[in-house]
């Protein structure tokens, strides 16, 4: 009930902040004008009024709820606990990474996938410990998002949603996906199973945020227009981790944001 | 074309000097690599030396003053308002510029004590940049690549972009500013102004 009330309060928000700043889209510059236009597309964000907006929201929400909670999150639970969660929900993904390398023909990401999944669901403990880091198989991250952009599926137009952050009609229909392909979904049975998925989801949610605390917190205070430069790292970064090239590093509980705080392994052999 | 206000005199040098010098904008990826692990050196003595921190912050920012072809990066950020903006704006961003980027580059670096460095690939780029691979290492947080784009400036190597995990600061930084032109008539003072309200926000962060 709590979420649905929250929800409404966010639609509300949504709508006054639509209101205050002005509907509609942004301005198309004159053909006249070719730099502005390439920078018209390369923003790539025809609906930015209404963008601008939802970040407002998203800006309202994170302030006096989700931070907070990523914060208390972070105060109670010791760091190896942290750490352990976090394993068990990527481990927990592995099935739906291994799908994204298998769709997008990389062999050799897929096998290492598959051997991570098999060893960290055995010798770490249903995926508690992160072993096969140590045995020369890092973690990466694919979603159906990208999937998409291999096979040349064109992004869309830019789009920041509240709660889930920027994105765009790709990323989104990714997501939806990759929802619909993990097994886990579709498990229900009894009190206690579901509890346990709901768990999955919210610490999911609250290791995300968490592990963006500082970046997140360093790109409000290093930018004049926090929105814009978001938008612009959004699509570099979506970019690299298109065309695997994430550097040493790919955090693999895809978070939708564009300044990810790394690789969940310091110590890799990388 | 030869510059109006150019000696004529100079319509001669300048070919002889292109052809005396024609690689003079060509970086050597060996140079450009050991000049990153040099700095890199440097930035995780001064990061890791004892004091305050607003004595490491001073210490990292002399190293990224020395290293950063502040002018040209500052430049290529204004992109194509630096047309448009008049001489006194130009200097002003100039001014502005380099302060706002090495007060955020030490404010961050000066908190990364414990930080390690690896030193990665060292690939001759096309546009005549050589880009350095680094891995950046902190105790308790996770390891992330950091590339370092470097130029040929005058003959010395310096660094001309940031690459953090795919996403490139100067072209982060590009479309941040161009935005605030935009959104404010397409007038270069309003960022200015802005950029000096940032500069104040950053200084009472800092305590000073």
């Amino acid at each position: 009930m709590r979420s649905t009330l929250l929800l409404t309060a966010g639609f509300r928000l949504l709508l006054l902040a639509v209101l205050l700043l002005g509907t509609g889209c942004a301005t198309r510059p004159p053909a006249s004008d070719p730099e502005a236009l390439a920078e018209y597309r390369e923003n790539n964000d025809p609906i930015e009024p209404l963008n601008r907006a939802s970040y407002v929201v998203n800006d309202g929400l994170d302030t006096l709820i989700i931070r907070p909670a990523a914060e208390i999150y972070r105060v109670f639970l010791p760091p190896q606990a942290r750490e352990a969660i976090r394993n068990v929900i990527s481990n927990l993904r592995s099935p739906v990474i291994m799908v994204n390398d298998a769709l997008q023909g990389e062999r050799q990401r897929f096998g290492t996938t598959l051997g991570r999944f098999l060893l960290n669901s055995t010798l770490g403990v249903a995926g508690v410990f992160d072993v096969a880091t140590g045995f020369g198989l890092p973690a990466h991250s694919e979603d159906f998002g990208q999937t998409l952009a291999v096979r040349g599926v064109g992004e869309g137009p830019y789009l920041f949603i509240p709660v889930i952050g920027p994105s765009n009609p790709r990323d989104l229909a990714g997501t939806v996906v990759d929802i619909a392909m993990n097994p886990l979904t579709w498990l229900t049975g009894n009190a206690g199973v579901d509890a346990a998925l709901y768990a999955r989801t919210g610490l999911g949610a609250l290791d995300a945020r968490e592990a963006l605390i500082e970046p997140l917190d360093q790109l409000r205070a290093s930018t004049i227009d926090p929105y814009a430069a978001l938008r612009s790292a959004y699509r570099q970064r979506r970019a690299a981790e298109i065309a695997n090239q994430g550097g040493a590093t790919q955090r693999d509980t895809g978070t939708g944001f564009g300044v990810g705080p790394g690789p969940l392994n310091p110590t890799g052999p990388n | 074309m030869i510059h109006p206000v150019l000696p004529r005199r100079w319509a001669l040098a300048l070919p002889l000097a292109l052809l005396a010098a024609p690689a003079s904008a060509q970086m050597d990826p060996g140079r450009a690599g050991d000049f990153i692990r040099v700095t890199g050196e440097e930035l995780v003595g001064a990061i890791n030396t004892q004091g305050s921190v607003a004595q490491r912050r001073e210490k990292v920012a002399a190293i990224l003053r020395r290293a950063v072809d502040l002018e040209g990066v500052g430049r290529f950020i204004l992109g194509r308002w630096w047309r448009i903006a008049t001489p006194e704006e130009q200097q002003q961003y100039n001014r502005l510029f380099e302060e706002t980027l090495i007060r955020n580059l030490s404010a961050r670096f000066g908190e990364y004590q414990g930080v390690r460095f690896t030193l990665g690939r060292v690939q001759a780029r096309a546009e005549e940049d050589v880009l350095v691979n680094t891995t950046v290492e902190r105790p308790g947080t996770a390891a992330f690549g950091l590339d370092w784009r470097v130029g040929d400036v005058a003959g010395q190597p310096k660094i001309v972009d940031v690459i953090a995990e795919g996403t490139s600061l100067r072209l982060t930084q590009r479309s941040e500013y161009s935005s605030i032109i935009t959104r404010n008539g397409g007038r270069v003072a309003s960022l200015l102004d802005a950029m000096r309200g940032q500069i104040l926000a950053l200084s009472a962060r800092e305590g000073g």
